[in-house]
């Protein structure tokens, strides 16, 4: 091996340091227009009426477009999954968040498309607004997404991510104490340094040149030729270089409103996000809300959880049916649980749609997790590194959804931060493996779940 | 009005209300500097005016009228890259990149001062930039190695002060 353990150089460093690395920012086409949008000053609101007649008639200004413009209005980023679409890709009667756009404009300069983007005549009937995921599932709540306030089109068209393993019922009769916990992680920009940028130059070929931010290249690809019904080979991206991501250059954000206006102009067009649109109308991390509720023994088993998730898309749902599917595997975390039942719904509000970062979905499971964790140490009064160790994966266990774990690492891992933080563990955890559980630490709630991986 | 860039002097049309950074990236194709929030915050957009880091963003032209600006592209060029530079290269200091050309710019006047390796005062210097990858503890070594005068291998990275692994290729 070559590379690993090597301390190979970056690739790109040079340029880097040279300034030559060139973002989508830096890319140069004589004649380009600058792009401003028209986007919703309401979280929740009527479209009662839109009139561009006075921006499109400014001079300088040479394409606006709205929903009107849109050969496909609607078109998911899972679609290819079978995951129905729901977001227009510009606001048609109905604006679901703020800062949604509505409208946008092309012109010679940056301000000249500001004020031609003033002069579009609009006029909103305001809805109420939910913000808060939990609110937003209660029965009683005001209706705001097209579909009912959370996503229906699960497999075999469930409206939640579910799943059931073993006895739940067993576990709670046969728990000495039931620990619950409440968890709700906030929203999180990503606040990439680069904002959201795009340049599409109109070929004379008939295709368009893209140049993307994305981190996510054959994505956007395909939404951009959803929306605007044309086949790929019409389309070349160059992408790449991206100014920071972190989760938040996965939606595609501009580019198919800057082909849009380039082919309605038939000029070059960039659309640069100020850092304020970056903070107001780009995807975040989503808010979650976790109930968890163990069963334990008192000696630190943990029989059985049952756990709700409530997960944040915003205004639509985008990718978060995908966040939410990973985030309910991991849903027992680095541990064992043989006995679950857990119930996970993609939750619409009117905060801005959320999305990946840092590894989607997961994340915010294992901040619940592990609190969790240390939860039920203090009320059992238990080490939390020993509850940890004895509830650990081990080679043979199964996760919630079925996966026999041939290489876990949980427990060196604890082992490890042990040691590093001097915390004198009893010989049986020092010197617990990974290898399958035996003897006091295979305790009968156990048994019937190990598997023999040979098996698998 | 007359600006010298990287040492070659240019004649600019902008109005004197225009941004530095405009005029730069815009009229004279310079795009070294880069345009993160336009209003002062992230430091992306750092050149250096008569030996001084300024925010571009929030400098209008006028004020720098006669006046000697350095960007990145001034430092050094790829066949000839100066100690900072190659210290960045060494140390992984730049992920994205985007933070990068304000990151060497605040080092090299930082180091132009008489600037040290020690941590505390490097951070100070430095601490009007974001950078978003969360690389700060290489770039802060990055600097501390300009700063001492080290001299780099830029055909491997550094081991960090914060570096963990194993170290050694193996073969």
């Amino acid at each position: 091996m070559k590379v690993v353990g090597a301390r190979i150089p970056r690739y790109d460093g040079v340029a880097h340091v040279t300034g030559r690395t060139a973002y989508v920012d830096d890319v140069r086409i004589p004649g380009t227009l600058w792009t401003k949008a028209l986007r919703s000053p309401h979280h929740h609101a009527g479209i009662t009426k839109l009139d561009t007649s006075k921006a499109e008639a400014m001079a300088g200004v040479h394409a606006v477009v709205t929903w009107q413009d849109v050969p496909l209005l609607e078109y998911g980023h899972l679609a290819a999954l079978g995951i129905p679409a729901d977001e227009p890709l510009l606001a048609k009667d109905e604006v679901r968040y703020k800062g949604q756009p509505i409208a946008l404009v092309a012109a010679e300069s940056e301000d000249l498309a500001a004020e031609a983007v003033s002069r579009i005549e609009i006029e909103f009937e305001e809805r109420p607004a939910l913000f808060d995921v939990r609110e937003a599932f209660d029965a009683e709540a005001p209706q705001i997404h097209q579909e009912g306030n959370w996503y229906k089109h699960f497999e075999d068209e469930m409206d939640r991510r579910q799943i059931r393993k073993g006895d739940i019922g067993w576990a709670f009769e046969n728990a000495d104490t039931i620990v619950q916990g409440v968890y709700r992680p906030a929203a999180i920009e990503h606040c990439p340094v680069e904002t959201q940028v795009c340049q599409v130059v109109p070929e004379p070929s008939g295709r368009l040149t893209i140049y993307s931010c994305t981190q996510a290249l054959y994505f956007s690809m395909g939404v951009v030729a959803a929306h605007l019904q044309v086949p790929l080979n019409k389309l070349k991206v160059v992408g790449g270089t991206t100014g920071g991501g972190f989760g938040g250059k996965v939606d595609t954000a501009t580019e198919t409103m800057c082909c849009l206006l380039a082919m309605k102009s038939g000029r070059p067009v960039k659309w640069r996000w100020t850092r304020e649109e970056e903070f107001l109308c780009s995807s975040t991390r989503a808010p979650w809300h976790m109930e968890i509720a163990d069963a334990v023994s008192k000696d630190g088993w943990i029989l059985g959880r049952k756990m709700l998730t409530l997960h944040d898309a915003g205004a639509y749902s985008r990718f978060s049916p995908y966040g939410l599917t990973k985030h309910s595997f991991h849903h027992t975390g680095a541990y064992t649980i043989p006995n679950l039942e857990f119930d996970g719904y993609v939750v619409y509000t009117n905060r801005t749609p959320t999305t990946a970062m840092r590894g989607f979905g997961v994340t915010s499971v294992s901040f619940a997790v592990e609190t969790h964790m240390s939860r039920i140490a203090d009320v059992l009064g238990l080490d939390p590194y020993e509850i940890r160790l004895k509830n650990a994966n081990r080679i043979g266990d199964t996760s919630p959804n079925g996966i026999v774990y041939t290489d876990p690492s949980t427990v060196p891992t604890i082992q490890t931060i042990a040691e590093s933080f001097g915390h004198e563990l009893p010989a049986d955890y020092r010197t617990m493996t990974s290898e399958p559980r035996t003897g006091d630490l295979l305790p009968e709630h156990l048994v019937a779940q190990t598997a023999n991986p040979e098996e698998h | 009005m007359n600006l010298t860039v990287n040492g070659v002097a240019h004649e600019v049309e902008s109005s004197p209300l225009t941004p530095l950074l405009d005029v730069l990236r815009e009229e004279l194709g310079i795009t070294g500097p880069k345009a993160g929030c336009h209003q002062g915050g992230c430091g992306a957009c750092t050149v250096l005016v008569d030996g001084e880091p300024r925010r571009s963003c929030l400098m209008p032209v006028g004020y720098v009228d006669s006046g000697a600006i350095t960007t990145v592209e001034g430092l050094g060029p790829p066949e000839d890259l100066s100690p900072i530079q190659q210290a960045f290269i060494h140390h992984y200091a730049a992920q994205c990149g985007f933070c990068t050309s304000g990151m060497l710019l605040a080092g090299q006047a930082y180091i132009d001062r008489g600037g040290t390796d020690d941590d505390g005062a490097i951070q100070s210097a430095l601490g009007g930039h974001v950078c978003r990858c969360t690389g700060y503890s290489k770039i802060v070594d990055a600097v501390a190695a300009a700063a001492r005068g080290d001299s780099f291998d830029l055909t491997e990275t550094a081991v960090g002060k914060h570096t963990t692994m194993a170290t050694g290729g193996a073969e």
